[in-house]
């Protein structure tokens, strides 16, 4: 009873953030701001992406893995668009969603290995940790990215060397965090809930045909 | 590798010892240039080098050959550079440095997670999960490193600018790739079991079989 109705407020929520970006748009064109036109109309490409993979493919993400993708992408859009960013914290707060989300997508796929891989078995404590440190290495590709990209273009993505350490220390928390829900998850058997669908659509399309294959290559 | 390893044996020869050698040269030198922040590093660095004796002589544990080598290797370079300031004269000889600290750290990360595969229950892992662990393992362990660096907690001086911090963290990244490739080519040959199997065992006596046992006492 408890997950349908859940299961029900997390539709909701996803449909009313799409409502919000698609707000978002009509402001954008409204103010003709063609860079956020574009931004708002990618934002909402990719917040689709989900409905496209279920309907099309057959491939159901996790609810709370699409309203993430969601919030991230509002909070960075709406930042821009509505001059956010200059509010003390926001983009700390962007940057700590962002993160979240890295950490949540890592501990999925970490999970889902660790069910139908046999490649992979592991420890819900040490799934923890690997997500934390998956989380920290996933910040440092992103302030390299940032950092060859103003060298080339001569952007300033990076705004100095306490901002990128602050931006690396927001990546940990948000690991700890994500890394500390999903243990407890773990224990209450909801993460195994959470996942169930994605996990055997790709154990499906990927896992088991991979190890097709190399049977394949080896008769 | 194993022509440096023959040498060593041939020669009676010790890395440990090498770097206790240079140690108290170098104590020697910091009292004589009255740096005493230094002095308590030196010592520090002495006692790191004794370890290795300590560990052997009462709980009669072998560190791996190249472990033994590039914790003398990493201590040299390091105490060697403060004290003859090449930090100040030779550009890049901080990132070298950095470099090799990072090679040691995801040799340690790699023969951690190998040795919990062989040995615990609550791992098992293929060796290019290994591979990609041991990478995210060095970065986030750099940037540990960067956080030390900003608290500034030895009161060294160090150059604190985002040109630097991203070198170094690109040091990591480098670092873990190289230690990755390596690791995975010694785990095919067998050879990283090998230079691994007694640390192995003993770690195994010493800490998993202990662990495990209390973890099946408390159920």
């Amino acid at each position: 009873m408890n997950n349908s109705i859940l299961r029900y407020g997390g539709i909701v929520l996803s449909y009313i953030l799409k409502i919000v970006m698609i707000i978002f748009l009509v402001i954008s064109i409204w103010k003709v701001h063609w860079v956020w036109i574009f931004g708002c109309t990618l934002a909402l490409i990719v917040s689709l992406i989900p409905t496209v993979l279920k309907r099309n493919y057959q491939i159901t993400l996790p609810l709370t893995l699409e309203i993430l993708i969601t919030i991230a992408l509002i909070l960075h859009v709406g930042g821009g668009l509505l001059g956010a960013y200059s509010i003390t914290h926001y983009d700390t707060l962007t940057h700590f969603v962002s993160s979240f989300l890295v950490a949540f997508l890592a501990f999925v796929i970490i999970y889902i290995l660790d069910e139908y891989w046999d490649g992979l078995k592991m420890d819900k404590y040490a799934m923890a940790f690997v997500v934390v440190i998956a989380t920290i290495a996933m910040g440092v590709v992103w302030e390299l990215n940032e950092w060859i990209t103003d060298i080339i273009f001569g952007t300033h993505e990076q705004w100095g060397y306490n901002d990128t350490l602050k931006d690396l220390f927001i990546d940990m928390i948000a690991g700890i965090v994500m890394a500390v829900i999903g243990v407890s998850m773990i224990k209450h058997g909801s993460f195994d809930e959470m996942t169930d669908d994605f996990g055997e659509q790709i154990d499906k399309r990927i896992i088991k045909r991979k190890k097709d294959e190399a049977k394949n290559g080896k008769n | 590798m194993g022509r440096i390893k023959q040498i060593c044996r041939k020669r009676c020869f010790s890395f440990t010892l090498l770097l206790r050698i240079v140690m108290i040269i170098s104590i020697t030198l910091a009292v004589w240039r009255k740096d005493w922040t230094w002095v308590v590093g030196t010592c520090i660095g002495l006692f790191i080098s004794l370890i290795p004796s300590i560990i052997k002589r009462d709980a009669k544990f072998t560190l791996p050959w190249l472990l033994d080598f590039l914790i003398a290797l990493v201590s040299i370079l390091h105490v060697g550079g403060r004290l003859l300031d090449y930090y100040y004269t030779i550009p890049g000889y901080q990132l070298v440095t950095r470099f090799f600290i990072s090679v040691l750290v995801a040799f340690i990360g790699l023969a951690m997670i190998f040795i919990l595969d062989e040995h615990w229950d609550g791992l098992k892992m293929d060796k290019y999960a290994m591979a990609f662990v041991t990478v995210i393992f060095t970065m986030a362990i750099g940037v540990f490193l960067e956080f030390i660096k900003w608290l500034n907690v030895t009161g060294t001086y160090y150059v604190k600018t985002n040109h630097v911090l991203m070198l170094n963290l690109s040091a990591d990244t480098i670092a873990g790739i190289i230690i990755a490739i390596i690791g995975v080519s010694l785990i095919k040959t067998g050879q990283f079991d090998k230079m691994t199997d007694n640390f192995s065992d003993q770690i195994d006596k010493m800490v998993i079989d202990k662990f495990e046992k209390r973890t099946l006492n408390k159920k």
